[in-house]
């Protein structure tokens, strides 16, 4: 299973708020955006800042830190996590990451160590996601592998990995048009899509796909479309348990399978066409 | 049925911790293109040469590298590696320089050869160096693979050249543009 872990933005902005965790006054400016929501701080939350001892590095990932220290990426993955939670309120902003920090006992001025318009916060969502399926998709083979399920077809196997997916959605239908527009800006786009690319390639590993040759491209090509029009379906869908969303992915997912078989019978046909050629050519030449 | 025949239930698969992917990813890549290159590199000369006395020799050692190919291909699944989007440009061009040398004589299609293997040769020594660099121990397994391919592919270079492949007219010119473009191909190969 691969997981993507986008790298940690603001890396160096991270260790000024957890290092200079006594002034108040330094942390707020970097969140200055978002401070017209907040109060002031709440004193005596700083235990996580304070806690850590001398100043943070980066360099260990987690080789060279005791064990009740985390790295920076991992504090990160916390808060971001956290934040999650309020992302059906307040979006995917820096409030919604705020109130995350708060649950985690951290100040809000945490939010400060992300980009304002969510970015992080929106493709930690999606790596989760993706590790999900991810996980789900491996569990679901060990149990074909063991003989306790039976193996699907594959327009069935496709059809239902990304109706999950696609179900991970759900929860935060509301905010995720504004989480698309967020993952196309150019900053985003390398990390979104390779995302994205790891995670169909995902799909069609575990669906069985073998292909070493130009079909390996194809058949990516081919799912890629089908996710990103059925996702745009759904954003658009109000029918009762996303019905017409399953269904467009249904014909979608159809018309594939009827291509790719017109495209071997074209094939075949095509084949048999020439074997005729050559046979009719050595009569004559006879 | 409909979606083809390179839907297996996935079951060979290589531990892929520990690895150095992007390093792994390229080598099987370019290994890859370079077997389905020299397979249709040999498809052109028996399409030309198939009936005439060296027929045998040259259908020896395509057959040789269709298991090649068959190995990278095994291999390209079990690491989950991108084929090369030039595929289809490698099979036409091969087919195109098999045919092209072996219409220029039998000689010429043997130099052809030569100049191949020898490309390839140097590209798996390579290739050879750089994984005994980072770890002899923990890719074994491909290492052997490479070395034998490598020594199979001399021995055709060899072949080649008992086949009097440096007596064809303009050897050294035509030796040298079918190495730069091995050359060439070798450079796309890894990357796109």
């Amino acid at each position: 299973v691969r997981c993507q872990q986008y790298p940690p933005l603001r890396a160096l902005q991270a260790s000024a708020v957890l290092s200079g965790a006594s002034d108040e006054h330094k942390k707020d400016s970097w969140a200055s955006s978002s401070q017209q929501h907040f109060e002031s701080p709440p004193a005596g939350h700083q235990p996580e800042e304070k806690s850590q001892g001398p100043h943070p590095s980066y360099t260990g990932q987690g080789g060279q830190e005791s064990e009740d220290y985390e790295s920076e990426e991992q504090l990160q993955h916390r808060i971001l996590t956290a934040a999650l939670e309020f992302v059906p309120e307040h979006g995917w902003t820096a409030e919604a990451i705020a109130e995350g920090a708060k649950t985690l006992g951290l100040s809000v001025a945490a939010a400060g160590l992300f980009h304002s318009d969510g970015s992080e916060l929106i493709l930690h969502f999606v790596s989760e996601c993706n590790s999900k399926l991810s996980e789900l998709l491996k569990k679901e083979q060990k149990l074909v592998q063991l003989g306790e399920a039976e193996k699907k077809p594959i327009d069935e196997f496709l059809r239902d990995a990304v109706e999950t997916r696609l179900r991970m959605l759900i929860p935060y239908i509301e905010k995720w048009p504004q989480a698309l527009s967020v993952l196309l800006l150019p900053r985003n786009i390398p990390s979104s899509l390779s995302l994205l690319t790891s995670m169909i390639d995902d799909i069609w590993h575990y669906a069985g796909d073998q292909s070493t040759d130009f079909n390996w491209y194809t058949r990516r090509a081919v799912l890629t479309a089908i996710y990103n029009t059925t996702e745009l379906v759904m954003m658009q869908d109000s029918s009762p348990g996303f019905e017409d969303t399953w269904r467009f992915l249904e014909n979608r997912v159809a018309d594939a399978m009827t291509m790719s078989n017109t495209a071997t019978q074209v094939q075949s046909t095509g084949e048999a066409v020439v074997q005729g050629l050559m046979g009719a050519a050595v009569t004559v030449s006879n | 049925p409909g979606a083809g025949a390179a839907l297996r239930p996935c079951s060979s698969r290589v531990a892929q911790d520990g690895i150095n992917k992007p390093v792994i990813d390229r080598i099987i890549r370019v290994d890859h293109a370079g077997e389905y290159g020299a397979n249709r590199i040999y498809a052109g000369q028996m399409a030309v040469l198939g009936r005439s006395s060296v027929g045998p020799v040259i259908q020896q050692m395509w057959n040789q590298e269709k298991n090649h190919l068959k190995k990278f291909s095994e291999l390209m699944v079990a690491y989950r590696v991108r084929p090369t989007v030039l595929l289809p440009f490698w099979n036409i061009a091969g087919f195109v320089l098999g045919a092209g040398s072996a219409l220029l004589g039998k000689k010429a299609a043997m130099a052809c050869t030569v100049a191949v293997e020898e490309s390839i040769s140097e590209h798996y020594n390579n290739q050879i160096r750089a994984l005994i660099e980072e770890d002899p121990e923990k890719y074994k397994e491909l290492l052997q693979v490479i070395k034998q391919f490598r020594d199979e592919e001399q021995e055709h270079h060899d072949i080649g050249l008992e086949h009097d492949a440096e007596a064809t007219p303009a050897y050294s010119v035509l030796k040298t543009a079918i190495q730069l473009g091995c050359k060439a191909a070798i450079f796309l190969s890894e990357r796109i």
